[in-house]
Parts: structure tokens; sequence; C-alpha cells
């Protein structure tokens, strides 16, 4: 838990007053999430092990000992090495970023369902057309 | 109906076109049943109502059945195709997924070996078409509005046109600066009160389902009516065989009920609504001794010919737009400038466009434009340019038939009844490319005019396989056809298709409302010419 919190606030920084995703408490969200999802949960298990058990990084004293650089260029290897893995992680990782009501009041979101209140649905405005309307038809005809 | 009273007609499928089919020959007085893998969906569940909304989108309510894997979803073989195919199984199948962006084909579409000497025509004109794409506006409920000087004349839309908003009054603006064509979509989705269903509330994306009823999915519009007319249906039903006598005529199916038993349902005709990749596999599936190739298969053309609409998707995003998510995300405006062959091109046939607005914000962060907000130190500035302000124009191109892209049966994979799965082999022809890229460069065009700061492109939208057609195509020869011109099987007298197998080709538009024209014609066939199916 430890490793994916660090990795998370590499990967989705702090923001003004937003502490990074890690920091704000969404490493047990992501667990949660990627319960519901075997594409998910297995990317996200094959990224925290690599993460984790890469040789050069444990001789270390493991990715959480590196300094912020050396994390993001770990990070950046496993990206590279585990290419279609890591998409589906990051995918995850920024779905559960932005189901936070409090990153939806950052971004300017109202942090609610869409449903049931949607929208103000405003009338068609005929006035748009007035150039459109201006050409002639130019549909190719064919035989019958 | 007793389950061992046999029926008129049986319906296999409860979709597009099998709720329409079904609806016309209830309203004639034909006892129809219909089987149905999935089940009755509650709109008021649909994923919209909750916060974790783009998560399921991606997920358990995904357009993917792989991805989805719901109980009633059969797995698809995808891997030898460049691009994903999309269904939904449950009574409005894939409408209950779908957008409601209802253009017609043009008349050239179904004249395109006459006219650009590719591919076959259509056994039937856009004339002959015409009436049923009026009646199927109306019982599916569409707004637009008439005087498009792309498309022929059509009736008054039942209702106004949904908004452009400012999203799409910029882009309109654009085209019209260009002299290029657009015009307002026609969609099934209400823009007032329409059929005892509410106005749409603008939430965004209708893809995932529509709370308010306001999009018009066959659940919502054809089912209620044709069961009040006495249409049987029966969901959790899955077909495993269309079962035939001694001389290959159909007889009825065998399927498997909710509980996984064994049942058969008789009837005196048999018709197929199972989309593009569901009926030629049920057809290969039902091999006898009659049809040892698959049922309807002389002319060794079930599953062949496979067509997509490949999508080639171009977003531009702009500095002074905001809230580009508030609306339908593709019910918008098309453009159809760039539709027809023209012989200085390097390609033939053309493409529409189709608007699209900002979707969510993970939706945002993850892009279907096929490149993801970087993470890192750069990742809020990044997010920042984007979030509601992006507009995409989807190129949907034609896709002519090609023998290779097709659909078979996998020897190994299989759904939970041990049906064989199909299995989806497809590329991209050279043409289709050559006009994605024209597509690409010119709605470049179109970006710049409107004033984006940063245009993104994606060259082909794997996961953009919406529209499963060409399969079982119609024609007046049996030995390059499946079907007749009124999509019953030359091989079967009394078997019928109605979903988007039969398309000779496939145009470049959304083919929802040509595929339940078809279907409405077909009933009409049946309740004209085949009285002797009414018991």
């Amino acid at each position: 838990m430890v490793t994916l919190k660090i990795a998370l606030d590499r990967l989705i920084p702090a923001v003004d007053d937003l502490p990074g995703a890690g920091s704000l408490g969404l490493a047990e969200n992501l667990e949660r999430f990627s319960n519901r999802s075997a594409a998910m949960r297995s990317a996200l298990v094959a990224v925290l092990d690599a993460l984790s058990l890469d040789p050069g990084l444990h001789v270390s004293g493991g990715f959480q000992a590196l300094k912020p650089e050396q994390q993001d260029e770990a990070i950046r290897t496993v990206e590279v090495a585990l290419s279609e893995k890591f998409g589906q992680f990051l995918k995850l990782v920024y779905v559960v970023y932005y189901m936070d009501s409090r990153v939806h009041q950052r971004i300017g979101w109202e942090s609610r369902p869409l449903q049931p209140r949607g929208f103000d649905l405003i009338p068609f405005d005929e006035a748009v057309l007035e150039k459109a309307r201006q050409r002639k038809p130019f549909w190719r005809k064919a035989p019958s | 109906m007793p389950d061992n009273e046999i029926a008129d007609v049986l319906v296999i499928g409860s979709g597009a076109s099998g709720g329409a089919v079904a609806w016309r020959l209830a309203e004639a007085g034909f006892k129809v049943v219909c089987l149905e893998q999935g089940s009755w969906m509650d709109p008021s569940q649909y994923v919209t109502r909750d916060l974790d909304w783009e998560f399921r989108g991606m997920t358990d309510w995904s357009f993917d059945p792989n991805v989805r894997r719901r109980p009633e979803d059969y797995p698809v073989n995808d891997t030898g195709s460049a691009i994903t195919p999309f269904m939904f199984n449950a009574v409005g199948g894939s409408t209950i997924h779908w957008t409601g962006h209802t253009p017609r084909f043009h008349p050239s579409d179904f004249r395109v070996k006459s006219l650009d000497g590719a591919a076959d025509d259509w056994p039937l004109s856009y004339d002959e078409l015409a009436p049923y794409y009026e009646l199927n506006d109306v019982m599916m409920g569409c707004s637009g509005i008439n005087g498009d000087p792309a498309n022929p004349p059509r009736s008054p839309r039942p209702m106004p046109p949904l908004p452009l908003g400012p999203e799409g009054i910029r882009m309109a603006q654009a085209f019209d600066k260009l002299g290029w064509h657009w015009w307002p979509s026609d969609s099934f989705v209400n823009s007032t009160e329409y059929d005892g269903r509410g106005a749409c509330n603008n939430c965004g994306p209708n893809g995932l389902g529509c709370t308010t009823r306001a999009k018009g999915s066959t659940d919502v519009t054809y089912w209620p009516k044709a069961i009040k007319l006495g249409a049987v249906l029966r969901t959790r039903a899955r077909v495993s065989e269309i079962t035939v006598d001694s001389r290959g005529r159909c007889t009825g199916a065998a399927y498997y009920d909710r509980d996984g038993r064994v049942q058969l349902q008789r009837a005196r005709a048999v018709i197929v609504a199972c989309n593009g990749i569901g009926t030629p596999r049920l057809l290969l599936a039902s091999q006898s001794g009659a049809h040892p190739n698959g049922l309807a298969n002389r002319s060794g053309l079930v599953g062949k010919n496979l067509m997509f609409h490949p999508y080639a998707i171009v977003v531009g995003a702009f500095s002074d737009l905001a809230e580009a998510w508030k609306g339908p995300l593709g019910n918008i405006l098309m453009s159809q400038e760039f539709y027809e062959t023209d012989p200085k091109r390097d390609f033939i046939r053309g493409y529409s466009y189709q608007m699209g607005r900002s979707p969510g914000p993970a939706g945002t962060a993850v892009s279907w434009a096929g490149n993801m907000v970087p993470w890192g130190e750069r990742h809020h500035q990044e997010f920042k340019r984007r979030f509601g302000k992006l507009i995409s124009l989807a190129v949907i191109s034609e896709d002519l038939p090609e023998h290779h892209n097709a659909v078979t049966l996998d020897d190994k994979l299989e759904d939970s009844n041990g049906i064989p799965s199909p299995k989806v082999s497809y590329k991209v022809s050279g043409n289709t490319r050559r006009l994605l890229d024209h597509g690409i460069s010119k709605a470049r065009q179109v970006f710049d005019v409107a004033g984006a700061h940063t245009v993104m492109v994606n060259p082909l939208l794997r996961g953009g396989g919406w529209h499963l057609m060409g399969t079982a195509r119609m024609g007046t020869r049996p030995e390059t056809s499946v079907l007749d011109r009124w999509g019953r099987a030359h091989d079967v007298d009394n078997l019928f298709v109605v979903d988007g197998s039969t398309f000779v080709t496939s145009a470049a538009v959304n083919p929802t409302p040509t595929i339940q024209a078809l279907a409405l014609r077909t009933a009409d066939f049946i309740i004209r010419e085949r009285r002797e199916f009414r018991g």
C-alpha cells in the first residue's frame, strides 16, 4: 500500500490546495475498484509487482526509498516494459481520482450523479441554419 | 400464449429490428413469440444515476461484451480483428447502449456497383425504403428538422432538433465559413415529451442508457406496443439452434431457458434478428442433414463480407469553450460534404462527420482520441487545457464488403451454455485507410477555422465496432447472396433475417434506421404474401 500511495503521488501530484492522489487517500479506493474488474486488478498487481520487485530498486532500499525523480524514472521503466498493463493501470488511477468529490470541486465539476437532474435543455434556434439553408440540394441521384 | 403452442412467427433477438418486426406482425394479427437471451433493463437503474458512472462505462457496463461479461453476454474472439465489435444483450439489444444518432442512407448507397463499379447494388432502392424510414421515425420518436440539402426530402420531423449548444454553433459556423455542408442530426432522442416519454434532460452520455426514457431504445418504443398487441417476449432464452424438418424448412428453435434447461419453441416461420455477428453465429451453428454447412448457407456466404464503419477520431481543444459536456454526446450535427465519390480523390465512396461533445472528467483524462493526459508534473496543466473544452469529429467511413472479413465459429471459445462463440477476422482495406486519412485532413481544416489551439487524432478507433453488417447479405442470385430482396433466405422459404447482416454495402452513416426500416418492410412482405404463416 505504501508503494501504491507514493506512486499515486508521482502520477497525479499535488495541485493548488489538493495533495497528490496518494496523499488524498485514494490507494484504498483503487484497491476496492480494481476488485470489480479482472483486467484492472491484473494491471494493478502487475504494475505494483514491477515497482516492488525490480531487483535494482530492491538493492537500493525499494521504490519508496528513491528520490522523487528516481521514482518517476522507475515508473517510466515499468510504463515501457508493461505498456498495455500500465495503460490499464493508469486508466484505473484516473477514473478513481476523477470520481473524488474534492477533485470535482477543484476542477469545477458538479459532484453529483448526472441523473436525475441532468442539465437545462435550451430549445433549438433555427437562425443558425440561415447559411446552410441557402445551399441547393446536392445529393447524388441514383437509378431506381 | 402457452409455451408449447406453435407460433406463427418466431423472432430471435429483441433489439432494433426484432422489436420493429414483432410490433408490425403483431399489429397484423400474427401470433409472435420472441426469444431474447438478455433481460428487461430498468432505466431507473442505469449507471448515470451513480457517481461511478465513468468507471462502470469502462468495466461492467462497457460496450464490449468481453469486458462487460454479464451472464447474458457471449464472448467474442476478436483477436484477429482490427476493430473490436460491440453489442448489448437485453430487451432492446444494442439500442440500450446506442446514442440514437439516426441518419438515413442516401439513394446512391443502394447503387454502389452501378455508380462506382465496386461491391454490389442492393436489390431495392431508397424510394422503396423511404415510407418505412418515415414510419420508423414516428415509432421511435425522431428529433430533427427537414430541409437538409445533402439528403432527399423527408416529412417534418416529429420533434424539433436537439439544441446545438455553444460548441455545436461554433462548429456549424466553421463549416459555414468553409462553405461545407452541415445539418442538425436526426436523433431518436426526444427534444420534447413524445409518446408518453419525457424530453431529454441533456445529461450527456446517452450511450450508457437513458434513465428518463427520452432515448428511443426498443424496450421503451416498439416492445410495449407489441406486447399490448399480444406478442410474447420470453427473456433469458438463449437460442442454440434453429430447428428444421427433413426438407430443411424451419420448424422453430431450441433454446436454453433461464434455468439452463433446453426448450423447444415451434413456429411456422423464423425471423433472425441477432445482429451482424450473432446472426451468422446462429446460422452457422444450426447445421443439419439438409444444411450441412449451416442454415441457409448454400452460397457459403453466411458470415462473409463483414463490414464495420471504421472510425477515425479528430479532437480539437479550445481555450474559450467551457462545460462542453452538457448535452447528448453525439446528437448534434453532421456533415456530409465528402459523402459521395469524387474521381479526383484516391478512394471511392466517402464519409460523414459526426460531431461529439466533451466527455466527463475521467473520460477527458483517459481520452478516446488515443492520447491519455500524461501523468506526472504536466498532468494538471494538460487536463485543464482539455476539460470541458474538447469537440470531436468522428469520421464515419463507408466500409466496402470483402470476402476475407468474416465471422466464423470459434473451435474453442464458447458461451456459458456451451454454444460456440463467434470468431471475427477483419482488416481495414486500403481504400478505407485513404478515405480516413482524407477525413482527418479535412477535419483539421474545420478545427483550424473553428479556432482550436490543438488537434489530436486517433487514426483508427479500435474500440469502435458499433455497426455490424453484411454477413448474410441480400441479393437477387442465390449463388452470390444469402437472402432475397425481402430478407428471406434463398434456401429456406420460411426463414428471414432482418438485422444488419442483410446489408449489401454499409453506406457511411449509422445503420439503425435502415435496419429498422428493412425489418418493417420484411414484416409487410410477410403480412401481404405469406398469410399461410397465420395459424
